[in-house]
């Protein structure tokens, strides 16, 4: 089940995509994407158009009275001035059509099988092997508006493996491995076991990276990004340089300490993906992610579901606007920067022409905490809500 | 009238009475005996200050100004005199030396009815707290000054501390708020409500992690509450019966000493006759005896029942946290006997199971949206942020609290609010859970939770909709003064 649904996602991914030949009214004038070769001319059996009183398109930006129209689960064109050829099925949504949302770094579904602390460093443990699709943790995070999250191995090692982009409803695999993990806070350190030192981890470190072979040496070329865990300022201030002295792209993941280094992490192009916040959380958090988005750092959100709510997705970027940020950022963290951070820009994270139909039908604004979850739509199919 | 009981205990009481006059008060009598009610006593303090100084006015105009949940006004100003709402209207004029503050959207600052803002820890978790014990006496004005600002900031004015939640009874709540770090004109009320908790985890001590309590001990915990209540009842009954006995001893008191005041130089001269007859037979003279002598005895004063007495007739309400269906309908069944006690729950994980019955006993349940994870194994297993919503469906009366651990959660009460909006709670029902209807809950309502002539002012001027993200609070006025102001 699990292989298969990992074969359908790589192909998908390599671009070859295949859907029955069909006839129907061609769509006027389309506009040339990567993703074309995905996109088949409108069938007006297969296709449906969804319209709503808003449309988010996950970058930032959004239109009134917007359109989107959707094939086979991918889709086809957005915007508010759409043209659905005649025939084709118009579904009226009473609300706001945004991208689902997508958690940064979460765990769901991988019971006690995201820990193996037996070996430091495991540049090939792949957590898709873990992922249990069909896990009741995913109903409740399709609930938040949740489509996609980024699982990742715990951070108990140096190198405790590679994270996977899956989809939270029909077990897909979105893309493996996603970010190579490397721990660079105190967390990959033992006081029996090697490394017990931050000097001691690094060193260890600088041997795998200086004669990459397997996922290291994809990072190090750039074909994989790298999440580099950091709970301090010096943890931060490790990643930036070690990114910088092997040419890693990727993000840092945690932003607690990360107001005092701003500029170096703006340098240095690594995105941040935020710690969660919690209720109460400490006012520093916030003031990071409102410094590192006033510097155009890519953002993303972590959520660590199911430790905790999937509400808190939402819930943190909530703190975040009270704290200065701004909401359209807020909601573009949760879509389209997740999605490049993640390497999978070009599947999800948007709504936007060739992208896969991973939407959320919204009751207001998704960045208001008042705004509730009336449907999510993944690949097109609606898979929560929408009822009556 | 009291004021005789202790002096004339006696015999001689006749002439002794008339020879000393009945002045002298009983001290013990009226300040122990339950029935009377604390006053608040901020009120004198500020009558006072008002006297020797100048009035201070603060003027706040608002393009929106919700008066309470429903109810809104536009373009209109309150006039804030001395700490108190003297004018509302659409063309108030400053008074001199008045400060004035405009913004989009004024309304009452927020209530967290579960706050643990500026506890001390080991109050807060007391061990050996009793109903007497107050939450006040562990709450510092000067504590988490960071936080208090915080909070401040998000427009959460006034906060209900509980102390002792690992007591069986934790003792009595206490209103305070954050705006003035002055200790006295901080302190709302320092008997707010007795608070209990029931089947929470315990700390697991050595080996960390928690320690669940067992069925029988929750239930034992129940009956705990229920024979306290009992004994609270008969406390305040046997107060009862001394006060009303009392009242009618000095009546007879007063009638004998009438009779014999009447009769005063017959009963002077038979006394001396009997004297005189005593001596002539070489024996003690002994004092006539009257029946009045026999006084009514005072029952002993007992300050943890002085307070389960209060609960037990209605005067403060019973807060208990607790999660389980069971425990909740184990408090339902327990104050069955007890028609006037005014049960709060809080927490209430699985109150929904409980609903009908909590609508039914006008029972208040404060939701804590905590946004926990659903991998625990305690009280908060089956958390849902549905349960505000739901139990608002079903006619409870629903609080929205930070709950009562945290200092820093109390800063984000807005934000819960709006998520439990997100999850079906009414809007208006959840901005009246943060102002009036937590005011009320708390007994409060003549005070704080909305803005109405004579009340408080404690308002909070907003740049937009109470609930929404991007909302910045701009200034808040509390104890009549403006206590925050713009950051930029």
């Amino acid at each position: 089940m699990i292989l298969s649904t990992i074969v359908t996602a790589s192909l998908a991914l390599t671009g070859a995509f295949e859907g029955p030949a069909t006839e129907g009214a061609p769509l006027p004038a389309p506009t040339p994407t990567a993703e074309e070769s995905v996109l088949q001319p409108i069938s007006v059996e297969r296709a449906v158009a969804f319209k709503a009183k808003r449309v988010f398109f996950g970058d930032g930006n959004h239109v009134d009275d917007g359109i989107v129209l959707v094939q086979d689960g991918v889709i086809h064109s957005v915007g508010a001035d759409v043209a659905v050829p005649e025939g084709v099925a118009i579904v009226e949504l009473d609300g706001m059509l945004s991208p689902g949302l997508i958690a940064s770094h979460s765990y769901e579904g991988l019971g006690a099988e995201h820990a193996d602390s037996t070996r430091p460093t495991m540049p090939e443990a792949d957590i898709a092997m873990a992922f249990q699709p069909h896990h009741v943790d995913f109903a409740k995070t399709l609930a938040a508006g949740v489509t996609s999250v980024v699982l990742a191995p715990s951070s108990a090692t140096l190198i405790p493996g590679t994270t996977a982009v899956v989809k939270t409803s029909g077990g897909k695999v979105v893309r493996r491995p996603a970010q190579l993990q490397v721990v660079l806070s105190n967390d990959a350190l033992n006081w029996n076991s090697f490394p017990t030192s931050h000097a001691g981890a690094m060193a260890e470190l600088d041997r795998l990276f200086s004669e990459p072979t397997g996922q290291i040496a994809r990072a190090t070329s750039g074909n994989l990004p790298v999440l580099l865990s950091a709970d301090d300022r010096s943890d931060i201030s490790r990643a930036v340089s070690f990114a910088g002295r092997y040419r890693l792209r990727g993000a840092i993941y945690g932003s607690m300490w990360a107001e005092d280094l701003i500029d170096q992490i703006a340098k240095s192009g690594l995105g941040v993906v935020c710690n969660p916040f919690d209720v109460g959380e400490d006012s520093r958090g916030m003031r990071a992610v409102v410094g590192l988005a006033k510097r155009g750092v890519r953002l993303g959100f972590g959520l660590d579901a199911p430790n905790r709510d999937p509400e808190n997705l939402r819930f943190g970027a909530a703190l975040c606007i009270r704290g200065g940020l701004d909401s359209k950022l807020a909601l573009k963290a949760m879509c389209s920067d997740a999605a490049s951070i993640a390497g999978v820009e070009r599947r999800i994270g948007r709504l936007e022409r060739g992208l896969d139909a991973d939407m959320v039908l919204w009751s207001g604004d998704p960045t208001e905490l008042t705004s509730s979850v009336v449907a999510v739509y993944v690949d097109g199919t609606l898979v929560h809500g929408g009822g009556e | 009238m009291r004021i005789v009981a202790s002096r004339l205990a006696t015999a001689g009481l006749a002439m002794a009475a008339l020879a000393v006059g009945s002045t002298s008060a009983s001290a013990a009598a009226t300040e122990m005996s339950p029935p009377a009610t604390a006053a608040p006593q901020d009120d004198a303090s500020a009558d006072e200050v008002a006297e020797e100084s100048a009035p201070v006015h603060v003027l706040v105009k608002a393009s929106r100004l919700i008066v309470r949940p429903g109810e809104e006004l536009e373009n209109t100003s309150v006039l804030i005199t001395d700490g108190r709402i003297i004018s509302i209207g659409a063309e108030l004029e400053a008074p001199e030396g008045a400060t004035v503050v405009e913004g989009a959207v004024v309304c009452a600052g927020f209530i967290d009815p579960w706050s643990a803002l500026g506890m001390e820890e080991a109050s807060r978790v007391d061990r050996g707290a009793g109903p007497a014990t107050k939450a006040s006496d562990g709450w510092s004005p000067y504590a988490d000054e960071h936080l208090r600002e915080e909070a401040l900031r998000a427009g959460v004015t006034t906060i209900h501390l509980q102390g002792g939640s690992t007591a069986a009874l934790g003792g009595l709540g206490a209103l305070v708020r954050i705006g003035p770090s002055l200790g006295d004109e901080a302190l709302v009320l320092s008997d707010v409500c007795l608070s209990a908790t029931v089947g929470l985890s315990a700390d697991g001590g050595f080996w960390g992690g928690v320690r669940a309590v067992d069925p029988f001990d929750r239930m034992q915990q129940i009956d705990r509450i229920a024979q306290n209540l009992g004994s609270g009842q008969s406390y305040s009954e046997s107060w009862a019966k001394y006060e009303s006995e009392i009242v009618e001893w000095e009546k007879a008191i007063a009638e004998k000493e009438e009779e014999l005041e009447k009769d005063f130089k017959k009963a002077k001269k038979d006394r001396e006759k009997d004297i005189e007859k005593a001596e002539e037979k070489g024996k003690e003279y002994k004092e006539k005896r009257y029946k009045e002598d026999r006084k009514p005895r005072r029952p002993k004063v007992d300050r943890d029942k002085a307070v389960l007495a209060r609960v037990a007739n209605g005067e403060i309400p019973l807060v208990v946290e607790a999660h389980r269906a069971s425990e909740i309908r184990g408090l339902l069944d327990a104050i069955e006997a007890f028609k006037r006690v005014r049960l709060v729950i809080a927490g209430g994980t699985e109150a929904k199971s409980q609903a009908e019955r909590l609508a039914e006993r006008g029972v208040t349940v404060i939701v804590w949206p905590a946004l926990l994870g659903s991998s625990r194994y305690d009280e908060y297993e089956t958390h849902d942020l549905s349960l505000a919503g739901e139990l608002a469906e079903a006619g409870v009366k629903v609080l929205i609290g930070s709950g009562g651990r945290e200092a820093a959660a109390t800063r984000d009460l807005p934000l819960l609010a709006a998520s439990l909006v997100g999850h079906g709670l009414d809007r208006d029902v959840a901005f009246g859970a943060l102002t009036i209807d937590a005011a009320r809950a708390l007994d409060v309502a003549d005070r704080l939770g909305s803005v109405e002539l004579g009340k408080d002012g404690e308002l909070i001027v907003l740049t937009g909709d109470p609930l929404a993200s991007a909302t910045r609070v701009q200034y808040v006025i509390s104890a009549g003064r403006v206590v925050v102001t713009p950051e930029d």
